[in-house]
């Protein structure tokens, strides 16, 4: 599942993931971050602010591009990975996300390689919900594991 | 999580440079779990290596950095950066530190950068990371 030492090169796509959102996940999220705020968690709340109803947190749609990195990278992105996220518009329960991402550049430093990746986050009408740049470090003799 | 109190303080009496009482927790398996259940992740490189997906930990030291922190309804949660230094083991005890480390407020626009790094029980540091928020500013003015 995740890449070999051959597939990292610029334009290589990564394995794409699909999570649906449900207000049940937010809910778990809610309980294991702390994080209650109203907006996350209480309908009758949520209908009456701009938002017209609850959203997802954006910490937990973050975890799923974490999710997608791992599954290409591994534990070379959980110990070396870094990324720059913007929320563009809010995931809602009942939403389909889609991440997809490629490489976009491939820079060798002495015995590593840093991957740069554009990771794209998308709700099912193709609205962008997080744009992401990922970089991870992995050893330029291995495959990824 | 062991739970270190602090005064929650609002926005308006940040400054940047400000220091957040640094806050103590830990992650067990148990608390692992409910994580990856959240997020619906079903990679099994966590279990298998007894390692703690980092995104966790990120989620955890900013809901402790919210307990101290008040910022008026209708922020909102515009940009993050993270960086995993290093693998984190399940039962580790971590220590976040976050700071203010820009706030600008230019005409209707105001907006909060709050930095975050982690160590563990070693003083390893394990993540590092800034979140941004953009504030309403009928809200900011109304506190005034």
């Amino acid at each position: 599942m995740t890449l070999k030492l051959e597939e990292l090169t610029v334009d290589t796509k990564l394995q794409e993931l699909k999570r649906q959102v449900t207000q049940e996940h937010i809910n778990l999220y809610a309980t294991v971050s702390g994080d209650f705020n109203p907006i996350h968690i209480d309908q009758e709340f949520a209908r009456k602010t701009p938002l017209r109803g609850t959203v997802a947190h954006g910490m937990l749609v973050l975890g799923y591009i974490s999710e997608f990195m791992t599954n290409s990278f591994g534990q070379n992105w959980l110990r070396g990975g870094s990324l720059n996220a913007r929320f563009k518009v809010p995931a809602r329960p009942g939403d389909l996300i889609t991440i997809s991402g490629k490489i976009n550049a491939v820079q060798k430093e002495n015995e590593f390689i840093s991957i740069l990746c554009d990771v794209f986050c998308q709700n099912q009408q193709n609205e962008s919900v997080i744009i992401c740049e990922t970089k991870v470090k992995v050893n330029a003799d291995e495959d990824c594991r | 999580m062991v739970k270190t109190t602090q005064q929650k303080i609002v926005y308006e009496q940040m400054s940047v440079g400000y220091e957040f009482v640094p806050s103590n927790f830990r992650l067990d398996a148990e608390k692992m779990k409910a994580f990856l259940n959240a997020v619906d992740d079903n990679n099994r490189i966590y279990e298998d290596n007894k390692i703690v997906p980092p995104m966790a930990i990120a989620a955890l030291a900013m809901a402790e950095m919210a307990l101290s922190l008040s910022l008026p309804l209708g922020a909102i949660h515009v940009t993050q950066n993270l960086e995993f230094l290093q693998v984190a083991r399940i039962g580790d005890q971590f220590t976040s530190h976050a700071s203010v480390s820009r706030k600008l407020e230019r005409d209707k626009f105001h907006m909060l950068t709050i930095s975050i790094n982690v160590q563990n029980q070693h003083h390893v540091n394990i993540l590092s990371g800034e979140t941004s928020f953009i504030l309403p500013l009928a809200a900011t003015e109304e506190k005034q």
